[in-house]
């Protein structure tokens, strides 16, 4: 993977770089290129790597919570058909009452990515048109994709507890129970401590 | 005439007899266990000699085959399906997944005891179970059957008050009709 | 005299749908004027539930999430930990893990042929086709001990070597299926009745498909030549020898060609692996998991599975668990927007039809 071999993708990086305000750009290896912007500058760069530099399929539409810091993240992957590229772009909002763009007139699948991320994590998206459930029922809770929100302490409140599993333990201490039997040196030498 | 507890039995006997042989189970597949229901109806594992086909609507079947786990949203459209097939009808619970909740039970979304919601006669473990273990699972109903024991659609009757706090105790949205036999 | 439209519900229980999801109609007459797909009785919610868990532990529940083909989950999450570590994998468990993924994909291209014939009532290839594949899970059971979920590709390799007489069974049951195929197409292709039902409907317009985000057997039945074998590949696809078949047209009849044309280069590429695998080790040891740690960073891979293009993107904090793991699947894209402009204009009897051609797969919609 020499260096003459990644000029494709440097091409990209330079011409973004001319034309917008980026907070860090680079290139991963090959067939993967990655630029970090503000929540404004994304739909220019994302029509202009539509239009003008060929980009045209939208592969994928993330989000991550990064409750340390306060914020969310979210990521757009895009796909050159012939120069065989990927392209990330990544944006960061905040926690509380965050909103982004909508970009569901560039391209139509885009809609229901926006949908999911609008009821697992909370984020608006500003001028989205759907219907508001997509995948959970009459759902009354906080968004459940985020960190604060505890499954185990929902499950044990909402449904019935699963029997048999009361006295569950470590089964060397039940081999050594219910026989007189020594335990092998293989046994003992497995830790989870 | 025909009333006295001697041929009461002889009828039983003939009825339970027939029944057992001719099994239709409803088209729903409700989790991921439906993907075993194709072999076991297909060539090699044929499940039409013991009788057992498919059929379209809950109005034409016996047997409401749960495979596998149940999300909440799926909980609804069963509890509407089942009350809508007519006696007797019997429950089969396929999958580690409805006697305990299986590999889901910490998920926000899916139920852990089935048995607690609509009652269930024979339980099939394992994940996915073999078409021989299904095949197997529907002969142990058809001897319950011959013995008369499979009678969840009676204990539903008679209990209705215990399911209905259960069901509704999870689907807030209760737009259904509350059924009186 | 205008007819009046009424709303139908092609709901979750249904016997022709491909699965537990539900399609709402607004038909006029016979014709349909409006669809609206409702999701969500499948959901589980994996991703929450593999943020308790820990690396090796998450790979054991990844399987489920596509149910007809397991493989392609393994072989992605297995790929994502290697690339954010930085681990190597063994050659001979390259050439092991493109078997299993070839082996798996023709399993699923049986189970197609039911589906297909069968929506359009034509029963009898259901029966051929999905008795015939159960020689290949048998193959899957020698193994991996399992017959549909299998557990077998894991980071650093693959989990157990190859047992003694497989790859004798293993060309036995390729020559075998190769001979079926012959059968298939006399009973399924030349039959009239399927090719009336078939060409002409559902079509996807060339110029725009890419837009939209078609992959797999429907945007090769467009006429583009589009594969992540080639185009991004992965283990030891650019060492092997295999074309891609593309046909113009873009209805259900040349997608069931595409899909047809692609069991024989996967026949072939079986035989190909087969002959080439070399010796040495399957496996690159991992540490304790109770302990291991992969340091911070991201990533997103892609595998070809038999429905079209698996992403996944994985995030990781440099902890014991995984921070995000997000799954996408081809059937999010086919199943809901594609599915919902396809069927205007189209007859309430083709609903289930073109359902089976786009491959549309409820439980990796919504995970």
């Amino acid at each position: 993977m020499s260096e003459n071999n990644l000029h494709n993708e440097q091409k990209l990086l330079n011409l973004l770089e001319k034309k917008f305000i980026l907070k860090g750009g680079s290139v991963r290896r090959e067939r993967r290129v990655e630029v970090k912007v503000e929540p404004k500058e994304i739909v220019p760069v994302l029509l202009y790597a539509k239009e003008n530099s060929g980009y045209t399929a939208f592969t994928h539409m993330s989000c991550v919570d990064w409750i340390e810091d306060g914020e969310f993240e979210v990521v757009y992957i895009l796909w050159h058909p012939e120069e065989k590229i990927n392209f990330f772009v990544k944006t960061r909002v905040s926690r509380d009452n965050g909103t982004l763009p909508n970009i569901d007139f560039i391209w139509r699948q885009a809609n229901t990515y926006e949908r999911e991320i609008r009821e697992m994590f909370g984020i608006q998206f500003e001028g989205l048109v759907g219907r508001e459930e997509f995948i959970l029922e009459d759902w009354e809770h906080m968004p459940p994709m985020r960190r604060d929100f505890d499954t185990v302490k929902f499950v044990e409140k909402t449904y019935f507890e699963r029997p048999g599993r009361e006295d569950a333990k470590d089964v060397r201490e039940y081999v050594q129970e219910r026989t007189d039997e020594e335990l092998p040196d293989f046994a003992k030498k497995y830790s989870r401590d | 005439m025909y009333n006295d507890k001697e041929s009461q039995k002889i009828v039983d006997i003939i009825q339970n007899y027939a029944r057992k042989h001719s099994l239709f189970i409803l088209a729903y597949g409700t989790g991921c266990g439906a993907i075993e229901i194709p072999p076991t109806m297909t060539s090699r594992y044929d499940a039409e000699r013991f009788g057992i086909r498919g059929a379209a609507t809950p109005r034409q079947a016996d047997v409401l085959l749960i495979t596998g786990y149940l999300a909440t949203k799926s909980l609804k459209r069963v509890i509407k399906v089942y009350e809508q097939m007519q006696d007797p009808k019997y429950v089969i619970g396929f999958g580690s997944c409805t006697i305990n909740g299986g590999m889901y039970w910490d998920s926000y979304n899916t139920i852990n005891v089935l048995d607690k919601y609509i009652p269930v006669d024979v339980n099939i473990n394992g994940c996915m179970p073999r078409p021989e273990a299904v095949i197997a699972g529907f002969v142990k109903l058809q001897k319950q059957i011959q013995e008369g024991k499979a009678d969840g659609w009676d204990k539903y009757k008679k209990n209705l008050d215990y399911y209905k706090e259960n069901q509704k105790k999870i689907i807030t949205n209760w737009v259904m009709p509350d059924f009186n036999w | 005299m205008r007819e009046k439209s009424t709303t139908l519900y092609i709901g979750p229980q249904h016997p022709g749908i491909t699965g537990n999801m539900m399609v709402k109609l607004q038909v006029e007459g016979d014709t349909i004027v409006k669809a609206e797909t409702h999701v969500g009785y499948l959901h589980r919610g994996f991703e929450k539930l593999m943020e308790r868990r820990n690396w090796l532990q998450s790979f054991t529940i990844v399987c489920r999430i596509c149910v007809p083909e397991p493989d392609p989950n393994e072989e992605n999450y297995s790929r994502a930990v290697e690339e954010i570590e930085g681990r190597e994998v063994p050659e001979r468990a390259k050439y092991i893990r493109v078997m299993t993924l070839e082996l798996a994909r023709i399993a699923t291209y049986l189970l197609w042929y039911g589906g297909q014939s069968g929506s359009a009532g034509l029963l009898t290839m259901g029966q051929w086709s999905v008795g015939d594949r159960n020689y290949i899970l048998d193959l899957f059971e020698d193994l991996t001990g399992g017959r549909v979920y299998h557990m077998y590709i894991w980071p650093g390799g693959v989990r157990r070597d190859l047992p003694e007489g497989f790859k004798e069974k293993a060309l036995r049951t390729m020559d075998y299926l190769e001979k079926r195929l012959d059968d298939y197409d006399k009973l399924l292709f030349e039959n009239s009745i399927f090719q009336k039902r078939a060409k002409g409907v559902g079509i996807i317009d060339k110029n725009k498909a890419i837009e939209w985000g078609v992959v797999g057997p429907p945007l090769r039945g467009c006429g583009i030549q589009s594969d992540v074998r080639k185009d991004d590949p992965y283990e030891v696809y650019d060492k092997l020898d295999f074309e891609v078949p593309a046909m113009e047209g873009g209805d259900v009849w040349t997608r069931a060609l595409v899909r047809r044309f692609e069991i024989r280069q996967s026949i072939n590429l079986v035989r190909q692996v087969l002959d080439k695998m070399p010796g040495g080790e399957y496996y690159n040891k991992i540490p304790n998991p109770h302990k291991w740690t992969i340091p911070a960073g991201d990533a997103f891979v892609k595998t070809e599975s038999a429905r079209g293009e698996f992403g996944y993107y994985m995030v990781s904090d440099g902890g014991n668990k995984p921070r995000r793991v997000h799954v996408k699947g081809p059937a999010y894209v086919h199943g809901i927007t594609l599915l919902e402009n396809l069927l205007v204009g189209e007859n309430v009897a083709d609903v289930s039809f073109i359902m089976n051609s786009l491959g549309t797969c409820p439980p990796e919609i919504e995970r």
